[in-house]
């Protein structure tokens, strides 16, 4: 079990990070898990005449790696509580292995719960920043699995 | 007929849709975020469904309700999750608009989301922020 226990949890503390690859298969199934066939996404032609020169992945499907490093880090605590602010910087390529890391940035501890704030960022293998930002969530000291 | 972007004002209701997020559509999403951590249940031993398919959720209505031109760009996203939601569950997902001004060539809009499950409970809050072309 990969979850983080919060009393080990330092400022500093990095979470386990997820790596990636972005395919165009993988963007097409979004879409349709998604309902979010705008052509800049699916469509070849409107890519290549786009200002990308190509088809971008769905920020959204980027960003769904930082929710994954929260939930396996945190569990369901993630689920119940969780909030996470980003900025979509950069596109995703088809073709992009991305990497998504997070660091603990502050610990706010009360007697039943710890509330955990961590800095999060999706780069790509060319070292583009995809995706920057910040998320939270509270941890129940007294629940088994922290949620 | 498309939409006029210009006639859109903070506060109007651009979606309320509802949605039953099943177990195809969580292993649909699952699958195409390649999403591998563990699979979490509630106390009663019911899947519960990742946050991220909720999110993707509560933008499905505003792609379509808004009818977002090809091009249109995701710049930013603030999302909160409040209570654990159970695969097979009805969510009303309602968007609101929280700004709507145009710079240069683009037009960016603030669109507030909100989804509450069949109790009425909001289980998520957010805030996007897109890009089109004026």
């Amino acid at each position: 079990m990969k979850q983080q226990r919060t009393e080990n949890l330092k400022i500093g503390a990095d979470l386990i990070p997820i790596k990636k690859m972005v395919t165009m298969g993988q963007i097409r199934m979004y879409a349709d898990a998604s309902g979010d066939y705008n052509p800049i996404h699916i469509d070849e032609e409107f890519g290549k005449n786009s200002q990308f020169g190509r088809n971008i992945g769905h920020g959204m499907m980027a960003a769904a790696t930082i929710s994954e490093l929260m939930a396996e880090s945190f569990g369901t605590a993630w689920y119940n509580t969780g909030k996470m602010k980003m900025r979509f910087r950069s596109p995703v390529y088809p073709g992009d292995e991305i990497q998504t890391s997070g660091q603990v940035k502050k610990l706010e501890d009360t007697t039943s719960s710890s509330h955990i704030t961590c800095s999060v960022v999706i780069i790509s293998q060319d070292g583009d920043v995809i995706i920057s930002g910040e998320t939270s969530v509270t941890v129940d000291k007294s629940a088994p699995d922290g949620a | 007929m498309p939409l006029d972007y210009s006639l859109l004002k903070t506060g109007n209701e651009i979606s309320d849709q509802t949605y039953t997020l099943s177990k195809k559509e969580v292993d649909l999403y699952l699958e195409a975020v390649q999403d591998q951590s563990k699979r979490e249940f509630d106390e009663s031993g019911i899947e519960l469904s990742p946050p991220m398919a909720i999110a993707a959720l509560s933008l499905r209505g505003v792609v379509n309700d808004l009818q977002i031109p090809g091009g249109t760009l995701h710049i930013g996203q603030e999302m909160g999750f409040k209570n654990s939601v159970q695969v097979d569950e009805t969510l009303r997902c309602i968007a609101s608009l929280a700004s709507n001004n145009v710079r240069g060539e683009w037009r960016f809009m603030v669109v507030t989301l909100t989804v509450l499950n069949s109790a009425g409970h909001s289980v998520m809050e957010g805030k996007s922020t897109i890009m089109l072309p004026a």
